[in-house]
């Protein structure tokens, strides 16, 4: 999404997610036609905040299966098993297909690159995705959540 | 809105109302209560009130911000037998902290080299997003052995020297650590990580003394006026996270079994005495631990990149360790209330121990000073080192404020760096800066921040920490 597309272009009604304010830490909306849209949309929000997001090659694939107590706590989870991923590996993914979301357990795949300083730019790191203020609501044709994270 | 009451200068009270179980007390100026004001942290501090068990107020040092749960920059202690532990009181990084070493060398003599130096350390100690090590990782035995020892498997393991470890908070070791509540997962994420800074306001800063407020303190410090210092912060790294994400699923399910009413999910709990709290607890420990090890280990290198540097061997460096202090951390600590001895769990959520001359936790070197706190500033500006007082320990269980706190979000603050260098217009201040990516380093901006010696005054005034002296920036690594 450029900055001068979007001044000529009229503003998409939802973007996939945004940063709203929140003076420590970092806040996400997301937004999303589906719930799993939404998912995805968190997950590339997740990757785009560590690093430019198009500098991610799609090298490495990574399957994920998840359950939770319920479904915001799945999205928290969600995130911070791709911060997992991150931590351990290196990885983070730039396509995420959501293959299943059933209540609170998810499926899903992530296709990605190894993070390396060289070739990816450190943008800003993120401890964890937090249960404050969480939410996920229906609004219009789709679904938004909004997520706090610690930084 | 939440109710305050003005108590004197520097004390705001929260009635307590509602559901609190006590009142809440914030301390700040008047001049910083707009600010305050602005975001939801007081109602954080009036959330806080209304756990079970809490004793004495809640607390809010004058660097309050709005957190997660409970604020940062929040104080509160709970009853061993009918109070809680809270993940969320701490943090996911688990005794993120400060650490302060001195040297023996004045301002001009390292004035040649102090982009050299910086570069040294930048490429001495990995930083930034996703930073690890390649040259080990730790595994089984010694992985547990880190957990349980902290600071001490360190030395042990030839970083650093014996003396360290009494001037470490705790002795670089928090007891009851039991590697094995500690997850798979946590290990994973912690296992390449020791030794590394991490990103967003971590750092290790070069500075000198730049003035002395209490020349006596100083001197017992080992402090003196333009005197090369430097100052590690960061903490538990992934684990840390990790094991604060683990135990917060294991409080959102205990607080429903043991019936706790919670106004924030952030805040999920358990009684100190479940299963539950204490595996906690003991996980919590291990994790306090590697981060002690890991500011050990960066301490470590410090010193090798002065001595490369500078050619100069350890005695001629000086590089001592005035102290290391824990900010995110939750401490069982004998308190006196209302006359008696009790045993309580202190929650420090960004708040740093401030305890005073005599107490039997401080080290023998400054059992005449008090205990010395160190309050990083951001990184245009400058540091303060403090000591602990009677005041703190009998009015907030020892506890003081622990930085700046920010007054921009960092989306606001990458606005305003935007179309400039940061970078450069720090050079031109006298200030050399590393990072690994320009986002943390717009993110980081001084404008960001409050003024950290407003934050200090306050707690200066209001006794509950002692001034010594300033530190200025001369060289920085960010994350």
């Amino acid at each position: 999404m450029n900055s001068k597309n979007a001044a000529a272009a009229p503003r998409p009604r939802h973007r996939p997610y945004r940063q709203i304010p929140h003076t420590a830490d970092l806040a996400w909306r997301l937004w999303g036609e589906s719930l799993p849209k939404l998912f995805e949309n968190a997950g590339r929000a997740l990757s785009a905040t560590l690093t430019d997001l198009r500098s991610l090659r799609r090298a490495e694939v990574r399957q994920v299966s998840l359950t939770s107590s319920d479904q915001e706590a799945l999205l928290v989870d969600w995130l911070n098993h791709l911060l997992y991923l991150f931590d351990t590996d290196g990885f983070l993914g730039r396509d995420f297909e959501i293959a299943s979301l059933n209540g609170a357990s998810l499926t899903a795949k992530v296709t990605g690159d190894i993070f390396d300083a060289s070739r990816h730019p450190s943008k800003t790191g993120i401890k964890a995705a937090t249960y404050h203020h969480l939410e996920i609501v229906p609004e219009d044709e789709g679904w938004r959540a909004t997520v706090v994270l610690d930084l | 809105m939440v109710k305050l009451r003005q108590i004197d200068d520097y004390r705001w009270e929260i009635p307590r109302e509602g559901k609190m179980r006590t009142r809440g007390l914030v301390f700040c100026s008047k001049e910083m209560l707009p600010s305050i004001q602005e975001d939801q942290s007081l109602q954080q501090v009036a959330n806080v009130a209304t756990l079970p068990g809490i004793v004495g107020p809640s607390m809010a040092m004058p660097d309050i911000h709005w957190g997660y749960g409970f604020a940062i920059g929040g104080v509160a202690a709970f009853d061993l037998t009918d109070g809680i532990v809270s993940p969320g009181g701490v943090g996911y990084d688990i005794n993120c902290g400060v650490r302060l070493l001195r040297t023996k060398l004045r301002r001009d003599q390292v004035e040649c080299c102090i982009e050299d130096l910086v570069n040294t350390l930048f490429s001495n100690i990995p930083s930034g997003v996703g930073s690890r090590r390649q040259d080990f990782k730790l595994t089984g035995a010694t992985f547990k052995k880190v957990l349980k020892d902290g600071a001490r498997w360190a030395v042990k393991d030839g970083f650093g020297e014996a003396s360290d470890l009494a001037h470490i908070e705790a002795g670089g070791r928090i007891d009851g650590a039991d590697p094995d509540l500690v997850s798979e997962f946590a290990m994973n994420r912690g296992k390449d990580q020791l030794g590394t800074l991490g990103s967003g306001n971590h750092f290790v800063e070069v500075g000198y003394v730049d003035e002395i407020f209490d020349a006596p303190l100083a001197a017992q410090l080992g402090l003196f006026e333009n005197q090369i210092t430097a100052i590690v912060h960061t903490g538990s790294r992934g684990l840390g996270h990790q094991v604060c994400e683990d135990y917060i699923k294991v409080m959102l399910k205990a607080s429903a079994k043991y019936g706790i009413e919670l106004p924030d999910r952030q805040l999920c709990c358990a009684p100190i005495s479940s299963p539950e709290g204490k595996n906690y607890l003991a996980a919590m420990a291990g994790a306090a631990n590697f981060a002690f090890a890991n500011r050990q280990m960066i301490t470590h290198w410090v010193r090798q990149s002065f001595e490369h540097v500078y050619q100069m061997g350890p005695r001629d460096l000086g590089l001592d360790l005035v102290y290391d202090v824990a900010h995110n951390i939750a401490k069982i600590e004998t308190h006196t209330v209302d006359g008696t001895p009790r045993k309580l769990c202190i929650h420090r959520k960004g708040a740093t121990r401030a305890f005073p001359p005599g107490h039997p936790e401080v080290p023998e070197a400054y059992r005449a000073t008090g205990q010395p706190v160190l309050i990083p500033g951001d990184m245009g500006r400058y540091s303060f080192v403090l000591v602990g007082t009677q005041k703190a320990l009998e009015e907030t269980f020892g506890s003081t404020c622990h930085g700046a706190g920010r007054k921009m979000s960092r989306h606001m603050a990458k606005k305003a760096a935007k179309g400039r260098f940061i970078v450069k217009e720090l050079a031109e201040k006298g200030i050399i800066v590393r990072g690994a990516g320009r986002a943390t380093i717009d993110e980081e901006i001084s404008e960001a921040y409050k003024d950290v010696a407003g934050v200090v005054e306050v707690v200066h005034n209001a006794g509950i920490a002692k001034k010594v002296a300033r530190l200025k920036p001369l060289g920085v690594i960010k994350g």
